[in-house]
């Protein structure tokens, strides 16, 4: 069934684009000329205000000197002039032609847009929490990829990224963590297409963020809302607007600002526990380097007098990483096109989004290897007792210790994504406010991975390929040459119906929404890996391996696929813009549910009041109290898990005489009442704004519980056939403080300075766990000797980010580490029993703090962000700040160092610090120059911006940001319940400057 | 156009898509094989059968069984090697008789055997409606395969629950040590008449249960049946051992070790043989457990070996040493910390050790350029039996190593020489031993003449007399490393004697493995063994 659906869907779309062009030809008759000048209070011209019809929703702005130019259809044309910290107002046309209009200050942005769900709001009318970000507040300088825009920026949402990788990937998080098994990231939904992938659209084609943070304004989306939504609008074009060109590029250069304090080689040699080899090697700075980066824009909008309007753009980023070998260049395209027909009732859309991006990821393992590789070392040799491999590079044979210049220079690990979003919908009004609309949506990503390990290649702890069929432990060396190629494929297609009613009933303005929405999701992939290559040369072919004809390669291949079906409504009631409610209600079903429990119905309903419409306080403009109430779901990490799996085994039966035959295994028990997570979220909330908008403010209290927590648990086995089932095991409570502030301290004409800051603070609870298990969620220390040591986790009834193991006391006399004997059996220092919580991986609250200043052309902006109160386990201090290993490793040395220390490295609280930070995350100076004169230049900007300035923070470890999530590859990769790890493969904390340009023409 | 044309092509389409609220997962399973598409024909299930085999490929791991039966015993020591090897110190508790319920090995060990019986019964319960001959042939061997792995759980863990039913799926209690016996014998003696009776050798039912096999199981539950019930049961375990001897189908290879070669199919000695095979059958991997790295280069291996497993100065004494082990003299190497060569007794079953320097495949000397400071010898690799500490810095190349199997150019990960569960030496020592011990004489005729068989293969002086003590000397080098040292130093009364690295155990309670924390976490009917 599911076939047909696709293809009836794309002949309607084709059919519905074939159709627009003829439309566009009958579009109606824009025909009176209307111009005008728009200024403020102090008679300033004001740019890029907006103007626009009324019942439109594309209009067009003025230019550098506040002038516009626009065609309206008659005399009862009103004209809507709006723009951020003015008041929106409204003009019929009549028989002026000639608009000169003075801007009031807005008493604050009541009336801006705020897109929620399925739809769009004014600011003034939205009952639940949702927070909007703009262009001018995005995060400044070299960032690349979306969320960075955001990190620190709105209350609640916390968005982390430790160390420099170009090609890490950001964890957001949004008022802590609400599921156990489920998706931990926000869903994404880019210009009506749900479930976009975040990083479709470059950094600098976005518009504006609306963030939907409570289980209210989230429940439209259901399934997928539990984690929060953020809604995604590109930049548009303008109708009856000339073509605009905008090029904007920038140039940054990056250092490493921080690297694991470790001893040099005189340190080293003084020390005398480890071997002299007679030079002086500075590892980190072997393998890293300043990193040069640019990036291009270039942006062409416009709109014709004939109902079309577009935006498209163009760009190109080039990235280093601090890390030798190691970048990406980038490619993104992007048409937002926009046809009016049949007197402005029909509406079509068509955005497409294209992205290219090839990234040279290096092995994040140099990082380590640098911090614990011999100083006195040096990088080469001609030595056959040290060059292992015949490489040329001085190697040594301890466990997981590579030369780190050698992991990086002879080793290559690609990526090439390649993605595409096609989308198109068409909106009709059937009668005035009462509109159908269709959307569908396509998404194709493809990520292709690409490895080769040479031939003389020591390093052996090479992880490549994804998931399950990952590959850990490879060497080049070992292997003789080890050649990888995978590919992943995903595609998803969205098909959407809705239809929504807006009408005045006297003070009343009702506006609904009903709709349909159907998604398919379906991944592929193939992978391959070998080894036993005569020559490095024929790296990229793969069938000159002999490990495939000798029964050694890997190969995998998978397919598998899932679907969502939603029915929703919503209504929302406004009272005389005082009274506000909203309901809405979305019955969804996912495929990836147990037989029983397929569909879940996901309910919500909010309402706000303007207290200050009976007080009428004085100098207060707006005082809404708002209250809401939803239920959302969470997806879960993948389909089939309700069913009974057999795979298998990895080993083959035996049948005599050299004939084996393969076999299978029980691999998941069966639960076929596996049902949706839900999280019930009750949000109160106020809002208000003061002194005509000078400072605004929003307050949010919430409380949110998670019942029905899904979790791979370990089952006995037998009675089980296999050692673990999907089950819903238990219910995870939450509360928060949000708080948003933002005060024109000074507003003159000459000079402004703006301050904002946003703080949030949450606690997240496990409350229940029925499940047999006293707690989930353990990582362990890892390689060499710890891999059995516990370091995290979650028990019921405790707050999540628990940092477990025992409670360092002191150093005895020998040297031997000694623990608080809790249960006082006089066992102080092997005694599991006396194992306790020895810190908290997540912050007590996290904060951001803007200030903006502009004196005449100039502008000056900074950016403090800090999270206070989280511990990081230093792993590096973990494993190597004990004199001990320096038989085989260089020590870490930070202040902790104690070399009376005898024994082995035993985990405790000695290694977990406060790792509380406030950082200098961004400063820019940037200056407008006067380009009145120039009729080919509308606007020209410079400005130079620092990133990462400074940080205060106790920590020794290269970066405090939070760990939201423990990375290890392991039985659970990406643990969400065992934040607060720092992993030694964490990039160097790096500080980069930006030069950069914005031209309009 | 016209608007009701839109508006068609609209209502039109929306229809068709909402007609669409289908959400059946089996519609979109593409590669995932589930209870529902398996278990149609033949082949699927000889395929399930097979899954209860493959669990046994890991026999030789070093997860759980080698570290139960050997890392417990004077045979076997992983000591903390520096930064390596320390493993949260289990290695040094599972020595020192410290092991607790919350280590990782009892609980690997109890996966490993529980999964093996979880796929028996799954697969008897599937193959029960079809009454065929063929299904009824697997469940007779997949109740005797069962049955071997309650003889382990029996021997660590003595108190276990018996699961027979996959049907139910309710939590079980435990069961006493002596039902748990009954259960493994009834079940044997019940299900061997219904196996193949073929001898060694490969075969079609080379590496799977048979009439033999049941009858060594057998032999092995009787030698203990007074450690596991307190009833002794010599004269059975005799019986069950001429089941086999009289059967003439098994005998002694002419030369030990080709028991333990890379190709030993052949072995007419080999009672049950596990497959090992690099690409069919992985997880033996005791190349990299006991090996250096630097003897990648040596055996053009696939991976850097890990440099842990060796075994304990006294026991690699009991060969050498002319007292213990009287025989032809030669050069062996020696106990002091540099490993200097000494003379002693050449014992063809020294085959067990790697000692001495050590050398690349080029033939020359074997340097480690990161030897340890206060190693003696310095760079050069040098085997020696001498062991300087159990932890934390025991030096890198200290410790006789585990050369039991035939290591060779090529290896990876995963060995090819096939695993002997039991073998027809061990069967001949099971009976010597009954016999004496049910005639309370260690000098016993048949008892000496079979000893002596073992000894003359192995090409030392055969004994004149016998002692408790001498008895389990010749069995340690005999069956060293075949997981049966735990065992035999229980029945012996050794296992809780102090050895190097082990000091003597408080009490007994030592000699039954915990039941695992995770487990009882699981199952809360489940009894803690006394002591933990």
């Amino acid at each position: 069934m599911q076939y047909t659906v696709p293809k009836s869907l794309k002949f309607t779309c084709i059919l519905l684009l074939i159709l627009s062009i003829p439309f566009g030809l009958l579009a109606q008759d824009a025909n009176i000329p209307v111009k005008g000048k728009l200024i403020d209070g102090t008679g300033q011209p004001l740019p890029n205000v907006s103007v626009a019809l009324k019942g439109k929703t594309t209009g067009i702005s003025t230019d550098k000197n506040g002038n516009f130019e626009i065609m309206v259809p008659n005399k009862n044309s009103v004209l809507v002039f709006s723009s951020v910290g003015f008041q929106t107002q409204e003009l019929v046309v009549g028989d002026r032609q000639n608009f000169d209009v003075t801007m009031a200050n807005s008493a604050n942005t009541l009336n801006e847009v705020v897109v929620v769900g399925y739809g769009s709001l004014q600011s003034k009318e939205v009952t639940s929490a949702i927070t909007s970000v703009k262009p001018e507040q995005f995060n400044k300088g070299n960032v690349t990829a979306v969320a960075g825009l955001l990190q620190g920026k709105v209350a609640g949402l916390s968005i982390s990224k430790p160390g420099g990788d170009p090609n890490g990937s950001y964890t957001i998080r949004l008022r802590g963590l609400s599921t156990l098994g489920a998706n931990t990231q926000p869903l994404i939904v880019l210009d009506g297409v749900v479930g976009a992938n975040i990083n479709s659209i470059d950094p600098n084609d976005i518009k504006s963020f609306d963030i939907l943070k409570d289980g209210s304004a989230a429940a439209i989306y259901g399934t997928r809302g539990s984690q929060g939504v953020i809604i995604i609008t590109s930049k548009t074009g303008s109708q009856n607007s000339i073509p605009r060109l905008t090029f904007s590029g920038y140039t940054s250069v990056e250092n490493p600002a921080k690297f694991t304090p470790h001893m040099t080689a005189s340190e080293f040699k003084a020390l005398g526990k480890g071997t002299d080899y007679g030079t002086s090697t500075d590892w980190d700075k072997e393998i890293t380097r300043t990193a040069l980066s640019y990036n291009l824009n270039l942006n062409l909008s416009g709109g014709s007098e004939s109902g079309t309007s577009y935006s498209a753009s163009l760009n190109y980023r080039n990235n280093q990483g601090v890390a030798i070998t190691t970048g990406f260049n980038s490619l993104n395209a992007r048409l937002n096109l926009m046809q009016k027909a049949l007197h402005d009732k029909l509406v079509f859309h068509v955005n497409l989004y294209t992205e290219t991006k090839n990234e040279d990821l290096g092995y994040d393992a140099a990082f380590k290897y640098a911090t614990i590789f011999n100083p006195t070392a040096p990088v080469k040799t001609t030595d056959p007792a040290f060059d292992l491999s015949g490489g040329g590079y001085f190697e040594q044979n301890f466990i997981d210790y590579a030369n780190p210049v050698a992991v990086l220079q002879q080793n290559s690990h690609t990526y090439q994504i390649k993605g595409t979003i096609i989308a198109g919908s068409g909106e009709y009004e059937f009668i005035k406010g009462l509109k159908f609309m269709l959307r569908y949506a396509q998404q194709n990503t493809s990520q292709y991975e690409s490895a080769y390990l040479p031939r003389t290649s020591f390093f052996n702890r090479a992880t490549l390929g994804n998931g399950a069929s990952a590959v850990s432990n490879l060497s080049g060396f070992a292997r003789g040459g080890y050649g990888y190629k995978g590919d992943d494929e995903s595609f998803n297609q969205l098909f959407e119906s809705i239809l929504t009613y807006n009408v005045k009933l006297k003070d009343l303005n009702i506006s609904a929404v009903a709709g349909y929405s159907y998604q398919y999701f379906e991944y592929q992939g193939t992978s391959a890996g070998g080894g036993n290559f005569i020559t490095d040369a024929s790296a990229d072919n793969l069938s000159s391996a002999l490990d495939f004809a000798a029964g050694l390669g890997n190969v995998n291949s998978y397919k598998n696929a899932n679907k969502l079906i939603a029915f929703f409504g919503r209504l929302n009631l406004n009272y005389q813009d005082w009274a506000f409610l909203s309901g809405s209600l979305r019955q969804e079903g996912s495929s990836e549910f147990g037989q029983n429990n397929k569909w879940g119905l996901f309910p919500a309903i909010s309402g706000g009041l303007d207290i200050n419409h009976f007080t009428k306080f004085e100098n207060v403009n707006n005082l809404k109290l708002r209250a809401s109430y939803g239920i959302t779901g969470s997806l879960p990490i993948g389909p089939y898990l309700s069913l009974e799996k057999l795979s298998t085994t990895g080993n083959y039966f035996y049948r005599g005489n050299n004939v084996w035959i393969q076999t299978y295994a029980p691999s998941q028990n069966d639960n076929p009442n596996l049902r949706w997570e839900k999280k019930a979220e009750f949000d109160l909330g106020l809002d208000f704004s003061m002194s005509n908008g000078r400072l605004t403010g929003t307050l949010d209290y919430y409380n949110r519980t998670t019942s029905d927590l899904l979790f791979n648990v370990t089952v006995a086995v037998p009675p089980n056939a296999a050692n673990n089932t999907w089950e819903n095991i238990g219910t995870l409570k939450s509360y928060g403080f949000e708080l948003a502030l933002g005060y024109d301290v000074i507003s003159t004409k000459q000079f402004t300075w703006n301050t904002a800051v946003n703080f949030s603070t949450y606690h997240v609870n496990l409350a229940q766990l029925n499940i047999p298990n006293s707690y989930v969620g353990a990582t362990n220390l890892g390689t060499p000797g710890q891999e059995a040591t516990q370091i995290t986790r979650a028990v019921a009834g405790q707050n999540i980010g628990i940092l477990y193991g025992w409670k360092f006391s002191h150093i005895s006399p020998t040297g031997k580490y000694k623990f608080v004997d809790i249960n006082k059996n006089g066992n102080d220092s092997t005694d599991i029993a006396d194992q306790t919580v020895i810190g908290n991986g997540l912050p007590n609250f996290e904060f951001g703090w803007n200030n903006t200043f502009r004196y005449k052309n100039w502008d000056l902006n900074f950016f403090f962000r800090g999270s206070i109160g989280h511990q990081l386990i230093n792993t590096f201090r973990a494993f190597y700040e004990n004199a001990n290993v320096a038989t085989s490793y260089n020590i870490v040395n930070t202040k902790y160092f104690n070399p009376n220390i005898t024994d082995g490295q035993v985990f405790s609280s000695l290694f977990v610090e406060d790792a509380s930070f406030v950082k200098l995350d961004n400063a820019t100076i940037g200056y407008n120059f006067n380009v009145n004169g120039t009729k080919l230049i509308r606007s020209f900007r410079a400005y130079l911006t620092g990133q990462n300035l400074f940080t205060i923070t106790n920590y020794t470890g290269v970066d405090p940001e939070v760990r939201y999530l423990d990375p290890a590859v392991g039985t659970t990769p990406n643990n969400v319940l065992a934040p607060g790890v720092d992993r030694r493969e964490t990039w160097v904390y790096t500080r980069s400057f930006t030069f950069g340009v914005n031209i309009g023409f | 156009m016209k608007n009701r044309q839109i508006i068609k092509f609209l209502v039109l389409g929306t229809l068709m898509i909402s007609s669409c609220t289908k959400l059946n997962e089996e519609d979109l399973l593409y590669g995932t094989v589930t209870s529902n598409n398996f278990y149609k024909t033949d082949l699927e299930f000889a395929a399930a059968v097979g899954a209860a085999y493959t669990n046994l490929y890991n026999i030789g791991g070093n997860n759980h069984m080698i570290p139960l039966n050997e890392v417990s015993t004077d045979e076997v020591v992983v000591p903390t090697r520096g930064a390596d090897w320390g493993d949260g110190g289990h290695w040094v508790r599972l020595q020192t008789h410290t092991y607790n319920p919350t280590d990782p090995t009892p609980n690997n060990g109890w996966n490993f055997l529980y999964g093996g019986i979880a796929t028996c019964n799954r697969v008897i319960f599937n193959l029960q409606p079809l009454g065929t001959p063929q299904s009824l042939a697997y469940i007779s061997e997949l109740k005797a395969l069962r049955a071997l792995y309650y003889y382990w759980l029996l021997d660590l863990f003595g108190n276990v629950p018996i699961s027979t039913d996959f049907a139910n799926t309710a939590p079980l209690p435990s069961n006493t040590r002596q039902q748990v016996y009954d259960f493994v014998e009834t079940e044997l003696i019940a299900n061997a008449p219904q196996l193949p009776k073929n001898g060694p050798g490969d075969g079609p039912n080379y590496g799977r249960m048979n009439y033999y096999t049941c009858y060594a199981i057998l032999a092995k539950l009787y030698l203990n049946a007074q450690i596991y019930t307190g009833t002794a049961h010599w004269d059975k375990a005799i019986s069950a051992c001429d089941t086999i001897i009289n059967a003439a189908k098994y005998s002694l290879m002419a030369n030990y070790k080709d028991n333990f070669a890379q190709k030993n199919q052949g072995s007419t000695e080999i009672i049950m043989a596990i497959p090992q095979d690099h690409v069919y059958a992985k997880g033996f991997n005791m190349c990299m457990m006991t090996l250096n790295p630097l003897h990648q280069n040596t055996y053009n291996m696939s991976n850097q070996p890990w440099n842990g497993f060796a075994t304990i100065q006294e026991f690699y004494q009991s060969y050498i040493d002319p007292v213990q082990n009287p025989g032809p003299q030669g050069t062996v190497t020696g106990l002091d910390p540099n490993g200097t060569p000494i003379t002693g007794t050449i014992d063809a079953r020294l085959s067990n050790f790697i000692t001495g320097p050590q050398f690349l495949a080029d033939g020359s000397l074997m340097k480690d350029n990161g030897a340890d400071l206060t190693d003696p010898n310095g760079p050069p690799v040098t085997f020696t039996p001498y062991i300087n500490e159990l932890q934390p810095n025991a030096w890198r190349q200290a410790g006789a190593r585990i050369g039991k199997w035939q290591f060779y150019s090529g290896m990876t990960t995963d060995l090819d020489n096939d695993w002997a569960v039991f073998r027809y030496a061990d069967i001949l020592l099971v009976k010597a031993e009954a016999t004496a011990r049910q005639s309370s004489n260690w000098n016993a005729a048949v008892t000496l003449a079979l000893v002596n068989q073992i000894r003359t293969r192995a090409a030392v002086t055969p004994f004149a007399s016998l002692t408790a003590d001498t008895f389990l000397a010749e069995r340690g080098r005999e069956m060293f490393c075949e997981l049966f040292r735990r065992q035999d130093l229980i029945r012996f009364g050794k296992y809780n004697s102090a050895w190097r690295f082990h000091t003597a155990d408080a009490d007994a309670h030592v000699n039954l493995f915990p039941i695992p924390a995770t487990q009882i976490t699981a199952n809360p009917k489940l009894t803690q063994n006394p002591g933990y």
